[in-house]
């Protein structure tokens, strides 16, 4: 019977099991858990996060990482409020281009090292992860963007609601960030030049032979993610209204635990943008109801992300072992 | 009218020559064949067709058109494609993906269903069943390079070259694949079929092609090609001077005994007595496991059924560390893989397998000794090197090879098993090693070779072992060996063959 799904519909199964499983152990723990104030308030920091997680998921696809979008996400928080203070104005598409604008041009330096320069990816984004962050406090020399410099209708957007299902609120920075991760998910089904991001990172050497530009497939993986967590930087601006040098701090690891336990392989080649979404909502549950367990200290939730990172790719690479084994005997037998 | 054709390519590596003023014209729709002996210049052929190497001088022609092809996408623009031993598809995509990933007649959006049909319909051109929708991680060699043909085909390949396509097949994939280039010939492609297995050249050819040492030596159309002529102008050079084997060395006592040594879907049925002072060379095509049973008597991938006997006794051995004990020593084919640590000195490299000898009080490694122990042999195997202070990695070839040697030779090893010993080495440093050799020997150690350079096996073997697809095709003693015999056997003429030449 469990052999009839596709492997990749029977891990997103039980993700989504283990996402309901975690909510109901909460509602156990945490008084008034099962609230449209606590949908809110875990949907729009899922809203934050699962931008760059999506970035995230397209350069992990590739056989690279990106450790470096926490700072981006800071760096395009600041200099948007610090321009919208300015340039208050300034019609809402036009900065949301602004903010994308900026992270594509980081995640462009990126790209270009990565995918020119043949440097390792995990090298590369963990100097510019440094380096992101010390421009931002060189730059922004330990002032910080308050609410009082951006314009009304940029602090008012996380209260804006969307719709309203079931009692449930839903804001506008969610359906915003929710549409990202559809539309990539979208692209990367149905749009043939996006499949080149799955056939680079399953097989390199395969996509040289084939006639396919495997560098510019990278450097365009980066760029994507960079836009996206300039998206990320946008709504995280919205969001808190006041911007210092840690914003962002950290954020890689939420959006690789995210990509990690949504199911797109470390080794590249495989992923699907639900598992993202799924994954990104399992791990912001988790963060979000850890800070109001009264049983456990907040300080735990690091930890626990990164049990969690762990824990996905060990039955990861245990699941698939076994499922090697079983295609080894089905073919011999 | 030709499709593909080469005037006067020549290629160098360095100084070694490897392509000689080359010419070969392939005609569409026929099947043509191109055979030679490990290092005759397939590989740089195929290369050179395909864009990874660009030709010193000659022309190429496609079509009766001079072209440049400066990469694998201008040959794929041209027509030419190639699939190899090892396909390349992309596993986490589903046959049709692989087929179509760059093809851009499929336009920018993914058609799902006109995608699968259309690889249905390709894959039913090439005469087998295959499920387009499964993904390519779970299908057989065979299946992956029916991907990589269909994928050829849908870029309107023209010349489709197949290099040792059946190296890694069992009998019925075999077949199917012969079927597939059939298929190919007769929609006008030109299909040349590189292979080491005379059988199917004879089985799905029109035309043969021979090459040795870099030239073109005939091209006959297959009605005219006798086994026995094809291997004569494989091997067909002279036998090389220094490749006189002086006399048979006198056998000792029986040292190593192998009675029906296997592993399990590696090799099998390998048999034979090894003497002290006598070599014992392993011959074969690449390929043929030849290495595998040395890797297993030095229990780095241990035999799964038969017998290791030493002298007389019944032995275990499942790691390096007991064919060490027992005093095998085995100098890889790899030297920077499995042989040399390249960022160390000469002596470090040389002790590594004998620190136990070095140590002095409180288990410290004493330094004067080790360089002593380096110095003699730095003498001994006259290793041209500054001090034995020097990097391995800046060493040449052949004074690696010697200081691999070195560790070995210091740990008194009864059985050495060398694994193609002048691989990458030139012409005077290759003699030095064959004298090291037959010196070993001379001393009593039992010595095993294994080498796909048919001179080297003639200089230095008192027996020859042929193996071919992982089993023992013959044993003989050098008296009885001739290179065409040893050709003969293994490339699968076999009896029948082997006697037409002797």
């Amino acid at each position: 019977m469990i052999a009839q799904f596709h492997p990749q519909t029977l891990r997103l199964i039980a993700l989504f099991v283990a996402l309901l499983a975690t909510v109901l152990f909460f509602s156990t723990q945490i008084d008034s858990y099962l609230s449209a104030r606590m949908f809110t308030r875990i949907t729009t920091s899922v809203a934050v996060i699962l931008p760059i997680a999506v970035g995230q998921a397209i350069v992990v696809m590739t056989r690279n990482i990106d450790l470096s979008i926490g700072s981006t996400v800071g760096v395009v928080a600041y200099l948007t409020g610090e321009f919208l203070g300015g340039h208050a104005g300034l019609n809402p598409l036009l900065v949301a281009l602004l903010a994308m604008g900026i992270g594509g041009f980081m995640g462009a330096i990126n790209g270009v090292l990565v995918a020119c320069g043949r440097v390792p990816s995990i090298i590369v984004t963990l100097g510019t992860l440094a380096l992101y962050r010390s421009f931002l406090v060189q730059y922004s020399d330990a002032k910080t963007i308050t609410t009082a410099s951006l314009p009304q209708w940029l602090v008012d957007l996380p209260q804006v609601n969307a719709f309203t299902f079931l009692g449930l609120e839903v804001r506008v920075t969610v359906v915003l960030a929710l549409a990202s991760a559809i539309a990539i998910g979208l692209a990367l089904t149905r749009l043939r030049v996006a499949r080149r991001f799955y056939a680079v990172g399953s097989n390199p050497d395969a996509a040289v032979v084939a006639g396919i530009n495997a560098g510019a497939v990278v450097f365009a993986a980066f760029v994507l993610s960079g836009a996206l967590a300039g998206l990320s930087g946008l709504i995280f601006l919205a969001k808190f209204g006041n911007i210092t040098v840690v914003a962002g701090l950290g954020f890689e690891l939420k959006a690789v635990a995210a990509v990690v336990v949504g199911g797109v392989s470390i080794l590249g080649g495989s992923g699907s943008m639900i598992g993202v979404v799924i994954g990104c909502v399992l791990v912001d549950t988790i963060d979000n109801s850890l800070t109001r367990w009264a049983l456990v200290s907040e300080f735990w939730r690091d930890a626990l992300l990164g049990m969690l990172i762990m824990a996905a790719v060990t039955v990861d690479t245990f699941a698939s072992r076994s499922l090697g084994r079983l295609g080894a005997r089905k073919a011999a037998g | 009218m030709t499709v593909l054709e080469l005037r006067g390519v020549s290629k160098s590596f360095a100084a070694t020559a490897a392509l000689k003023d080359m010419t070969l014209a392939i005609e569409p729709g026929e099947i043509h064949a191109i055979v030679g002996e490990n290092g005759a210049g397939k590989s740089t052929l195929i290369k050179i067709m395909t864009g990874v190497y660009q030709p010193d001088s000659g022309e190429i022609l496609v079509g009766g058109v001079a072209v440049a092809v400066r990469s694998t996408q201008d040959a794929q623009g041209l027509g030419i494609a190639a699939i190899y031993q090892e396909p390349m598809v992309f596993p986490d995509l589903d046959v049709a993906e692989n087929i179509f990933i760059s093809n851009r007649a499929q336009g920018s959006w993914m058609n799902w269903k006109r995608m699968y049909a259309e690889a249905d319909a390709l894959v039913a051109q090439l005469g087998v069943t295959l499920d387009v929708r499964r993904a390519a991680s779970g299908l057989t060699l065979a299946e992956q390079q029916t991907v990589e043909i269909a994928r050829a085909l849908s870029l309107n390949v023209r010349v489709l070259i197949m290099d040792e396509p059946t190296a890694s097949l069992s009998a019925h994939e075999v077949a199917r694949l012969m079927t597939v280039a059939r298929a190919l010939k007769a929609k006008g492609v030109a299909v040349i079929y590189i292979s080491h297995r005379l059988d199917e050249i004879f089985e799905v050819a029109d035309r043969v092609t021979v090459i040795r040492d870099g030239q073109h030596i005939s091209t006959k159309p297959l009605a005219e090609v006798t086994p026995h002529g094809m291997v004569k102008d494989m091997v067909g050079r002279a036998i090389d001077t220094h490749a006189v084997k002086t006399a048979a060395n006198p056998h000792g006592a029986s040292v190593l005994r192998l009675e029906g040594l296997g592993r399990a879907g590696v090799f099998r049925g390998i048999s034979f007595d090894l003497s002290a002072g006598e070599v014992l060379c392993f011959a074969g095509l690449v390929g043929a496991r030849r290495t595998d049973v040395a890797l297993a008597l030095f229990g780095i991938a241990p035999a799964t059924e038969g017998k290791i006997l030493l002298d007389g006794q019944e032995v275990t051995i499942s790691a390096p560390q007991d064919a060490m004990a027992r005093g095998i020593a085995y100098v890889s084919e790899d030297r920077r893989k499995l042989g040399l640590a390249m960022s160390l000195p000469i002596f470090a490299n040389i002790s590594l397998a004998s620190l136990r000898k070095l140590l002095g009080a409180f288990g410290i490694i004493d330094r004067v000794a080790e360089a002593a122990m380096a110095e003699k042999y730095r003498k001994q195997l006259s290793i041209k090197a500054a001090s034995v202070r020097v990097e391995v990695a800046k060493l040449s070839g052949g004074n690696q090879q010697k200081v691999m040697l070195a560790k070995w030779l210091e740990t008194t090893p009864r059985i050495l098993i060398f694994d193609e010993p002048t691989r990458g080495v030139d012409v005077g440093a290759k003699m030095e090693v064959h004298n090291i050799i037959r010196a070993m020997a001379k001393q009593g150690v039992a010595v095993l070779v294994i080498s796909s350079d048919l001179p080297e096996v003639m200089a230095l073997a008192d027996r020859v072992l042929v193996m071919r697809e992982g089993k023992q095709a013959g044993i003989f003693d050098i008296a009885e060996a001739t290179q065409e015999k040893v050709i003969g056997l293994a490339a699968g003429h076999d009896a029948g063959l082997a006697e037409a030449v002797a």
